[in-house]
């Protein structure tokens, strides 16, 4: 840590550019604080708020997030715990790794922060981590769960922070929290019905490339925190899936591969080339038009439905890998047998060694004919003649 | 000669610069620098401190081997054991791996039987292994010997060679690319004469199951 000043972080780095409010913000913003104003204790009916989350522009600017992501997430500000020291935490088994990859997320925190500050909220970061996942046992922490927790640290402080990640870690992120990552495999593959729904030719397109899901994982685990380069992106959509129903991020990236559609086609249909296109996700992606596109697909189609189709997916993905498996079983067979004929190709003695073996057999075979001819021969004329 | 897919051995169309593409995978415990090898490798820049991988990255270069020029299509991996059921399926059709062990945690190299037995398990028999002990600038922080490493290599003889690197002082990180493409070249051109002789058979490893055919166009 005594370099910490020279420190390069990830190009390009997250913006924290503020950009001015525009006339739709600036009138939303007035809204959400009239709003607060009105109600007591700043307590905003639930429907009510998940509706401005939802709805552009989402809750505009940290100030009023600090206020609002808690009640979104539903948690009590005035019955906060107070949070362990680092030391206390020290112990655990996962610490080492948290704090592995809480030392790496440089790129999360604003830059020009001052280094005693930075360092301070980094020791939060891995204290609320830690905190979350001692509570509760079953839970397993993963590299990207730090990029989720990081994002509620800088809005809203250490100990809400804690508070809206406990909530988030029994709900949303739960099934990502289990002891292996199969759940969550199986979760992407929700992606596929929707966009075969919407678009046909898309899913045709992306299931002959053989991309997998893994270039959504990252934005399925950290619900695009760790993907996107805007601060400003990050917090809506946060404000976003805090107002939604679990799984959200699945249509939020259905929404993103329709939205790209044009561009994918463009691409060539292998497995590196698409993982490679889609992993990168645009710069001037429309949040705004993809978040009302995936709450309409949200709508639009149940996840009784989706599933059954996954189904079918898993099971003919399992065919296909056991017949390929057997196919490539069979090739290398065929491939050992070849190379052990093949030998005496590759040492170019193969011509001498062929015209030998030949001759050996022709010699065999004729001594073997005149054999039998001659014992033929001598039972039928000169056995009589002796006798 | 005709340049081939390594994977399907379908000649390559002309206009494509290169001639050969090889997959390599980085595999290896959290923090041990693979990310940073990566970069070093395709831009030539130190990032210090970078952000975890999630699941798997990818990037490729085209390096220059005996007028031939190699694509190099690099998985990189995430080192997170959670993550191993899912990077799995990278492994499976993958040319060449480096296992990257950090010479000054021992845990990464105490751990790389598991990584080798992870190879063993999905890879195809023929992929070449290079082990790579990254950080080595942190000389006074060492704690596995390259004697060690060495001789470990004996005992393993999927592994081609062992090579000490450092991505922030930019010590071998091109040279172990370099051998290992040069090695997978070789294999490669082996295969090939026997793949004159037998028209019928497939060499390399078949089709991958996770890849596709046109794996050749990458542009």
């Amino acid at each position: 840590m005594n370099h910490v000043d020279e420190i390069k972080i990830d190009q390009p780095a997250l913006s924290f550019e503020k950009s001015p409010e525009s006339d739709e913000e600036h009138r939303k913003r007035l809204e959400i604080e009239e709003l607060i104003a009105q109600s007591e204790h700043h307590n905003i009916p639930l429907n009510t708020l998940q509706k401005l989350a939802l709805t552009p522009y989402g809750l505009v600017n940290d100030n009023l997030r600090r206020i609002l992501w808690p009640q979104l997430a539903g948690v009590d500000v005035n019955t906060l715990e107070r949070a362990p020291t680092l030391g206390e935490l020290q112990n655990h088994p996962e610490y080492n790794q948290v704090v592995l990859d809480v030392n790496r997320s440089l790129k999360r925190f604003p830059p020009g922060i001052p280094y005693e500050q930075r360092i301070a909220l980094q020791d939060q970061l891995t204290v609320l981590i830690l905190r979350v996942i001692k509570k509760y046992p079953n839970l397993r922490y993963y590299q990207g769960y730090h990029d989720v927790a990081v994002t509620f640290l800088l809005v809203a402080g250490e100990e809400v922070a804690y508070a809206i990640m406990e909530q988030l870690s029994t709900t949303h992120f739960s099934e990502c929290m289990q002891e292996t990552m199969e759940a969550t495999q199986r979760r992407l593959m929700f992606i596929w019905p929707v966009v075969n729904f919407e678009n046909p030719e898309l899913y045709q397109f992306l299931q002959r490339s053989t991309v997998g899901t893994l270039f959504a994982l990252p934005w399925y685990l950290t619900w695009f925190g760790h993907s996107l380069n805007s601060y400003k992106a990050v917090v809506r959509l946060y404000d976003y899936f805090l107002a939604s129903k679990m799984y959200t991020p699945i249509f939020v990236t259905a929404a993103i591969l329709l939205h790209r559609s044009s561009e994918i086609f463009k691409e060539d249909c292998d497995m590196a080339s698409v993982h490679c296109l889609l992993s990168r996700l645009p710069e001037d992606l429309p949040f705004e038009d993809l978040l009302q596109t995936s709450s309409m697909l949200y709508d639009k189609y149940s996840l009784t439905v989706i599933e059954k189709e996954v189904e079918v997916l898993i099971l003919k993905e399992k065919e296909q890998r056991i017949a390929e498996e057997k196919m490539l079983l069979e090739r290398r067979k065929k491939l050992t047998r070849s190379a052990s004929t093949n030998r005496s190709y590759s040492i170019g003695h193969w011509l001498p060694n062929l015209l030998k073996s030949r001759s050996l057999l022709v010699t065999t075979a004729v001594s073997i004919v005149v054999g039998v001819c001659a014992y033929y021969y001598k039972n039928q004329y000169l056995a009589p003649g002796i006798s | 000669m005709t340049a081939r897919n390594p994977q399907t051995l379908m000649a390559l169309p002309n206009e494509e610069n290169f001639d050969f593409l090889f997959k390599i995978v980085l595999i290896g415990d959290c923090g041990t620098g693979k990310t940073c090898i990566v970069d070093r490798f395709k831009t030539g820049n130190y990032i210090e401190r970078h952000g975890n991988t999630i699941g798997v990255d990818f990037s490729m270069k085209t390096i220059a081997v005996e007028t031939k020029q190699i694509k190099l299509q690099i998985w990189d991996t995430a080192g997170q054991e959670r993550f191993r059921t899912i990077t799995q399926s990278y492994y499976r059709s993958a040319n060449g791996v480096l296992i990257v062990y950090d010479i000054t945690k021992r845990s990464s190299f105490s751990n790389l039987q598991k990584w080798i037995e992870e190879v063993r398990r999905y890879t195809a028999s023929n992929v070449l292994i290079i082990l790579i002990g990254n950080k080595c600038d942190m000389e006074t922080e060492r704690e596995v010997d390259f004697e060690e490493a060495r001789q470990m290599c004996q005992y393993i003889p999927e592994i081609l060679f062992v090579m000490e690197t450092s991505a922030k002082e930019n010590m071998n990180v091109e040279d172990a690319f370099r051998c290992l493409a040069t090695e997978l070249k070789r294999q490669h051109d082996a295969n090939n004469v026997e793949a004159v002789d037998e028209n019928t058979i497939t060499l390399g490893q078949g089709k991958p199951l996770k890849s596709c055919s046109s794996s050749c166009n990458l542009t």
